[in-house]
C-alpha cells in the first residue's frame, strides 16, 4: 500500500515511480567491422584471476574531520562513518553490528528513553539514522540550525551514552528477525536474489552473511554482547567525522571534543581472507513467485583507485546504469523485447540510496563485486533473458563500443555524475569514501578520466578486466527444478514474441538463444527460501 | 480524430484556473520565488530560481490518473500511457529522446498515481533548449507503433509481477474493492491484473487517451534551478504555444455514502506479518479547504512516532512492528487509513480496539494541543528539510499542483497545515471517522507446514 508522510519526497517517489523509454538506434546486428574502426583482437582474452586478495583500504587518521561548510543553507548535516560493519559480527552472532547500531540510534540515551528521544526529535523534523554495510557503519543526521545545541547533545549521546534498554533490544531484535523471515525471504524477490548472490560469491568470507543478520545469530545476541560490541567497534581509530552545511568552528570543536571521549581503540581489525574465485556456480532460491529474479556476478579485484576502474565503470554504465533507460540491457531486454521491467549492471557493489536512483555512499568494500541484475522475468523466459545479458556482456569484451555510442555515454556520465553530488549528505559521503579509497576529488577525477578515454582504450581494459566466464548466478523462482534442468542441459532457449520484431533483432536472437551460460552442472544448488540466512 | 465512448462528455473550458502572470515571494515555510504564467492555450508554466550551479529540474504534471479510467476493461491505462509517453514522435522517433537528453546526462523518469501523472527530467541547465523542444513535441505530437505498444505492455506486466511479491499490492486491491462500489478508486493505479494482461489489444484506445487528457489546459509545467528566465520562457512559448487541444470531461461515478461497516480479508500464501487496516471514507483534498492538511496532521496525531498508540503498541507492549497510515491526498473523496503490522495474530483485536480508542478520544474532543503544535513544527521544518535539490522542489510543487489543481498547491497546503486547530481535528474525526464509514481489512499469512508454498 502507498505510504506518504508529511511532505516526504521519498514517499512521493515511491508511489509509482516507473520509467518507460525509447530504445536507441539498433546497435546489435551489424558486424564488428561496421561498428567501430578498431579491429577486434583475435587473441583469446586473459583468464580471470584465480584469486582476489584483500588489499586493505586506506586508513584515515583517528577521527579525521571532513567539513563541507556552505553559507547558503540553514541545515547542518552530520555524518559519522565508522570502518566497522557486518564483517565485525562474531561467528554465531551474525547481525550484531546492525542490531547494536540500531539499538543506539533508536533505543534512547541515558537521559532519554526511546519514546522521549522521538518526542525530542519530532518538532525539529530532525533526521537521525544509521546504516550498516559489510565494512562500514554510518550514523547520519540533519537538523535546522534553530535546534543545533539540543540536537548535538542527542546525536552525540546515542554514541557516547546509549540507553541499552533490554526491552528495546527485544523489540529491535524481533524486527530484525522479521526482516529476514518475512521481508528478505518472502516479500522481496529482487533483494533475495542479490543477497543470495552475495552469499554465493563470498562463501566462507565475512561478507557472506546478510548484513541484517541470520535468524539464529540474531536470536543468540545478548544485551552484554551489544554493550561490548559498541565499545569494540565504534571507536575513535575507526571513525571519520563529517560535517556539512551551516557549520562553524564552534560546532567542529564541540563535536570533536565529544566524540573524542569514545574508546580510542577496540577490537583488532578483521583480516579479510583472499577470495578464491570459483566461477560457474548457481544458487536457485525456491519460493512462490510469479516471475524469476536473476542476479549474476563475481568478486572483482578492480576497485576505485585502480587505474582500470574508471574505464570499467564507464563500460558497465553503458551496459546498464541503475534505473536509467539509456543502458544497453534496458533497451535490448526490456524496451525491444518486453522481457521485464529493467536490467542493470554495476562495476562496484550497489545499494540504492532511498528516494534516488544513485548508489549509496559509505559502503566501500575491500573486495568489490561486479554484478548484473535482471528484474523479474516470466519463468519461461528466464533462461533467454539470462543469455541475453551474457551475450551483451560478452560483446563488451570482444568489440569496442561504437564511437557514436561511446560519445553519447561519455556525455551522459559527465552530466549524470553531477546529480550524484547535489546534496550535503552525498557530498560528504563521497569525500569520506575518497579517504578510504585514496581517491581525492573522486567524481571530478572520473569526469577528467572520461575526457581521455577512447573506445579502444576502454576495450583494452575490458579485455583484461571483464570476465563473463567468472560469473556466478542467483535465481529466485517457483519451479527451481525446471530451471536447474535447463541450466544443466544447456539446451537452447527459443523465444516467441507477441508483436512483430525487426529482422535485425531476430538475427541477434539467433546468437542469444543458444548462448553458453557458464554454469557447471555439478555446481547448482536449490535452496528453499525459508532456510535462507537461518544461521 | 477523437473517437468518443458513450461514457464521455466533452466539454470545452479549462480544467485549471488561469494565472495570467504572477510572482509569489519566498515565505518562511517555502523560501523560494514562484513566477507563474499561463499561456493562451491554458498551459501553466512555473519557474523557480534555485541556486543549483547549472542544474535544473523540469517537471510536467498532467491531471490524469487511474481515477480517469471509467471504461470497463481499461484500468491501469493512465500508468501504461505514462510508459508510452517515452516512445517518440515523427520528428523525434523512438530512441532519439535517449540520444538527445542522454548526451547531457538527464535523469528522465515519471510516475503515475490515482490522480496525476508526473514526468521529470533532472540534469544540466545547458540541455534546457533541447529538453523544451523534445518535451513540447511529445506532449503535442506523440506517435508510436502498435508493435512498440504491445512490447511495452509486457514491461508493465513485469512491473505488476515485481510489485506482487510483497503483500501491499494485494492489500490495496482488496481494500479498494471493498471500500468503493462505484468510483474508479475501486481499482489501483496499476489496474486490474486481467486488464493489464489485455493491454496489448488496446492500441486505438491509447491514442484516444492521449487526445483526451494530454492537453495544455490539463497540464502544469515547473522549471526549477539555475537558468535564464527570459530565454526559457521564450523557448516555452515558441514550442508549447501551438499546442491546442482541450481537455475532456468525464463523469467519474460518485461513490454512494457508506452506511454500514465493511470487512475484507486476505489470506497471504507466504510468510509475512499479519496486518490490520482501518479505513474510513474522508473528503477530497482541495485547494480551498484544509481537508488535506487536517488529515495530514491527524495521521501524525494518531499513529506518528510521538502518538500514544505508537508508545503503547510499538514501544511498551510491543504488540506491533509498526503502525502507520497510507493516507494520500486525492482529488475525490478517498480513504483515511490506519495500518498495524502485527507481531502475532493473537493480538489483532487488542490492537484494533486500541487504535479505535485513540480515534474515539479525538472525536470526543480530547486533543492535546501541544502535540498538535509539535506536528505543525515538524511539518514546517520537514518541508524545508525535504527540499534539498531542484528535483525535490519540482516534484513537491508538481504533486500538490496536480492534486489541488493550482500551481501554488504546495504553498496552500503548508499554509493550511500551520492553521489546523485541535477543535478542527476533533470535529473532522467525529464527522468522518465513524463506524458506519469504516472498512476493515485483515491479512493473515497462510502457509503450509514447511513454511512456504510449493
Amino acid at each position: 500500500m502507498k505510504t506518504q508522510t508529511l511532505v516526504s519526497l521519498t514517499a512521493l517517489l515511491s508511489l509509482a515511480g516507473c520509467a518507460s523509454h525509447p530504445k536507441p538506434a539498433p546497435e546489435t546486428t551489424p558486424p564488428p567491422a561496421q561498428q567501430a574502426t578498431a579491429t577486434p583482437s583475435p587473441e583469446a582474452p586473459p583468464a580471470p584471476p584465480s584469486e582476489v586478495p584483500a588489499i586493505p583500504l586506506h586508513q584515515p587518521k583517528p577521527m579525521e574531520l571532513v567539513v563541507l561548510a556552505r553559507p547558503d543553507t540553514p541545515i547542518v548535516t552530520f555524518r559519522l562513518v565508522f570502518h566497522s560493519g557486518s564483517i565485525d559480527d562474531p561467528k554465531g552472532k551474525e547481525g550484531l553490528t546492525a542490531l547494536t547500531a540500531t539499538l543506539m540510534a533508536e533505543g534512547g540515551t541515558q537521559k532519554l528513553s526511546s519514546a522521549q528521544l522521538l518526542d525530542a526529535l519530532f518538532p525539529m523534523a530532525a533526521e537521525l539514522d544509521t546504516f550498516v554495510d559489510k565494512e562500514f557503519t554510518t550514523f547520519s543526521g540533519r537538523v535546522h540550525r534553530d535546534f543545533l545545541p539540543r540536537y548535538l547533545d542527542i546525536f552525540t549521546d546515542i554514541l557516547l551514552a546509549p540507553r541499552m534498554d533490554p526491552a528495546e533490544l527485544e523489540r529491535l531484535r524481533t524486527n530484525a528477525i522479521s526482516d529476514v523471515e518475512n521481508g528478505l525471504r518472502s516479500a522481496n524477490d529482487e533483494g533475495l536474489g542479490k543477497a543470495a548472490l552475495d552469499a554465493l560469491i563470498y562463501a566462507g568470507h565475512p561478507y557472506a552473511h546478510y548484513t541484517g543478520g541470520t535468524v539464529q545469530g540474531l536470536k543468540s545476541i545478548t544485551l552484554d554482547d551489544v554493550k561490548a560490541h559498541a565499545q569494540r567497534v565504534f571507536t575513535q581509530d575507526r571513525l571519520v567525522v563529517g560535517l556539512a552545511g551551516a557549520v562553524d568552528d564552534a560546532l567542529k570543536q564541540s563535536l570533536l571534543a565529544r566524540v573524542g571521549t569514545l574508546p580510542a581503540t577496540g577490537a583488532p581489525r578483521v583480516t579479510l581472507p583472499t577470495v578464491t574465485a570459483t566461477a560457474g556456480r548457481a544458487v536457485i532460491i525456491q519460493k512462490q513467485a510469479l516471475s524469476t529474479a536473476v542476479s549474476m556476478g563475481y568478486v572483482n579485484p578492480v576497485r576505485r583507485g585502480d587505474p582500470d576502474f574508471f574505464p570499467l565503470a564507464f563500460a558497465l554504465t553503458h551496459l546498464g546504469e541503475h534505473r536509467q533507460s539509456i543502458g544497453l540491457l534496458f533497451n535490448e531486454l526490456r524496451e525491444q523485447r518486453g522481457l521485464n521491467y529493467g536490467d542493470y549492471a554495476y562495476a562496484e557493489h550497489f545499494i540504492e540510496d532511498p528516494g534516488t536512483t544513485y548508489n549509496r555512499t559509505n559502503i566501500a568494500r575491500t573486495q568489490q563485486d561486479l554484478t548484473v541484475w535482471l528484474r523479474p522475468v516470466e519463468p519461461s523466459n528466464a533462461m533467454f533473458a539470462t543469455r541475453g545479458a551474457l551475450y551483451f556482456l560478452d560483446r563488451l569484451v570482444k568489440e569496442p563500443i561504437p564511437q557514436e555510442r561511446f560519445d553519447l555515454m561519455r556525455g551522459f556520465l559527465q552530466g549524470y555524475s553531477r546529480l550524484w553530488e547535489q546534496t550535503d549528505p552525498r557530498r560528504l559521503g563521497y569525500a569520506i569514501d575518497s579517504l578510504f579509497y585514496g581517491t581525492p576529488d573522486y567524481l571530478e577525477q572520473y569526469r577528467q578520466a572520461l575526457t581521455k578515454m577512447t573506445p579502444q582504450s576502454v576495450q583494452d581494459v575490458l579485455r583484461r578486466r571483464l570476465h563473463p566466464s567468472a560469473l556466478n548466478f542467483a535465481f529466485v523462482t517457483q519451479d527451481a527444478e525446471t530451471l536447474a534442468n535447463a541450466l544443466r542441459s544447456g539446451q537452447p532457449s527459443p523465444i516467441t514474441y507477441a508483436s512483430d520484431k525487426s529482422q535485425a533483432l531476430l538475427d541477434v536472437d539467433k546468437s542469444i538463444i543458444p548462448f553458453l551460460v557458464p554454469v557447471r552442472a555439478d555446481a547448482i544448488t536449490i535452496t528453499p527460501a525459508q532456510t535462507f540466512m537461518e544461521k | 480524430m477523437r473517437r468518443l465512448l458513450p461514457l464521455l462528455l466533452l466539454l470545452l473550458g479549462t480544467a485549471l484556473p488561469a494565472f495570467a502572470q504572477s510572482t509569489s515571494a519566498p515565505t518562511q515555510a517555502f523560501p523560494y520565488t514562484l513566477k507563474t504564467d499561463t499561456l493562451p492555450n491554458g498551459l501553466t508554466v512555473v519557474r523557480v530560481p534555485y541556486p543549483s550551479q547549472g542544474i535544473v529540474s523540469y517537471v510536467t504534471v498532467v491531471r490524469v490518473g487511474s481515477r480517469n479510467e471509467v471504461e470497463p476493461g481499461k484500468t491501469g491505462f493512465a500508468h501504461f500511457f505514462e510508459h508510452m509517453m517515452f516512445k517518440g514522435t515523427k520528428r523525434h522517433p523512438e530512441g532519439e529522446r535517449e540520444r538527445i537528453l542522454g548526451a547531457f546526462g538527464f535523469d528522465d523518469n515519471a510516475f503515475t498515481t490515482d490522480d496525476i501523472t508526473l514526468y521529470y527530467s533532472y540534469g544540466p541547465s545547458a540541455g534546457l533548449p533541447q529538453l523544451i523542444d523534445i518535451e513540447a513535441d511529445r506532449f503535442r505530437n506523440l506517435e508510436y507503433s502498435e508493435p512498440s505498444f504491445r512490447t511495452e505492455a509486457l514491461a508493465v506486466l513485469g512491473e505488476y509481477h515485481k510489485n506482487a511479491a510483497a503483500p501491499f499490492l494485494k492489500m490495496e486491491e482488496t481494500l479498494n474493492a471493498a471500500a468503493f462500489t462505484k468510483h474508479t478508486y475501486r481499482h489501483t493505479t496499476l489496474g486490474f491484473y486481467e486488464d493489464i494482461k489485455a493491454m496489448p489489444e488496446a492500441y486505438q484506445y491509447s491514442r484516444d487517451f492521449f487526445q483526451r487528457w494530454y492537453t495544455p489546459d490539463n497540464t502544469q509545467l515547473f522549471i526549477v534551478g539555475d537558468f535564464d528566465d527570459d530565454q526559457v520562457m521564450k523557448l516555452v512559448r515558441e514550442h508549447y504555444g501551438p499546442w491546442d487541444r482541450k481537455t475532456s470531461t468525464i463523469t467519474v461515478p460518485t461513490e454512494p455514502p457508506q452506511t454500514q461497516p465493511r470487512n475484507a480479508h486476505v489470506d497471504w500464501p507466504q510468510p509475512t506479518q499479519p496486518r490490520q487496516v482501518l479505513a474510513w471514507h474522508t473528503p477530497a483534498a482541495a485547494a480551498n479547504t484544509n481537508s488535506s492538511a487536517l488529515q495530514t496532521v491527524l495521521v501524525a496525531y494518531l499513529v506518528g512516532p510521538t502518538s500514544p498508540a505508537y508508545k503503547q503498541l510499538v514501544l511498551e507492549q510491543q504488540l506491533v512492528e509498526s503502525i502507520s497510515s497510507d493516507y494520500v491526498d486525492h482529488r475525490d473523496p478517498h480513504l483515511f487509513t490506519l495500518t498495524a503490522t502485527l507481531k502475532d495474530e493473537r493480538h489483532r483485536d487488542r490492537v484494533r480496539l486500541a487504535l479505535l480508542r485513540e480515534v474515539s478520544k479525538v472525536a470526543a474532543g480530547k486533543v492535546d494541543a501541544a502535540r498538535v503544535k509539535a506536528i505543525q513544527d515538524n511539518a514546517r521544518y520537514g518541508a524545508l528539510m525535504a527540499l534539498q535539490t531542484p528535483r525535490d522542489v519540482g516534484i513537491q510543487l508538481g504533486w500538490y499542483a496536480g492534486i489541488l489543481g493550482t500551481p501554488d498547491g504546495l504553498q496552500r497546503h503548508l499554509a493550511h497545515l500551520a492553521k489546523v486547530t485541535p477543535a478542527q481535528l476533533s470535529e473532522f474525526t467525529k464527522r468522518y471517522l465513524q463506524a458506519s464509514k469504516l472498512t476493515q481489512l485483515s491479512l493473515t499469512p497462510k502457509v503450509d507446514s514447511a513454511g512456504g508454498t510449493k
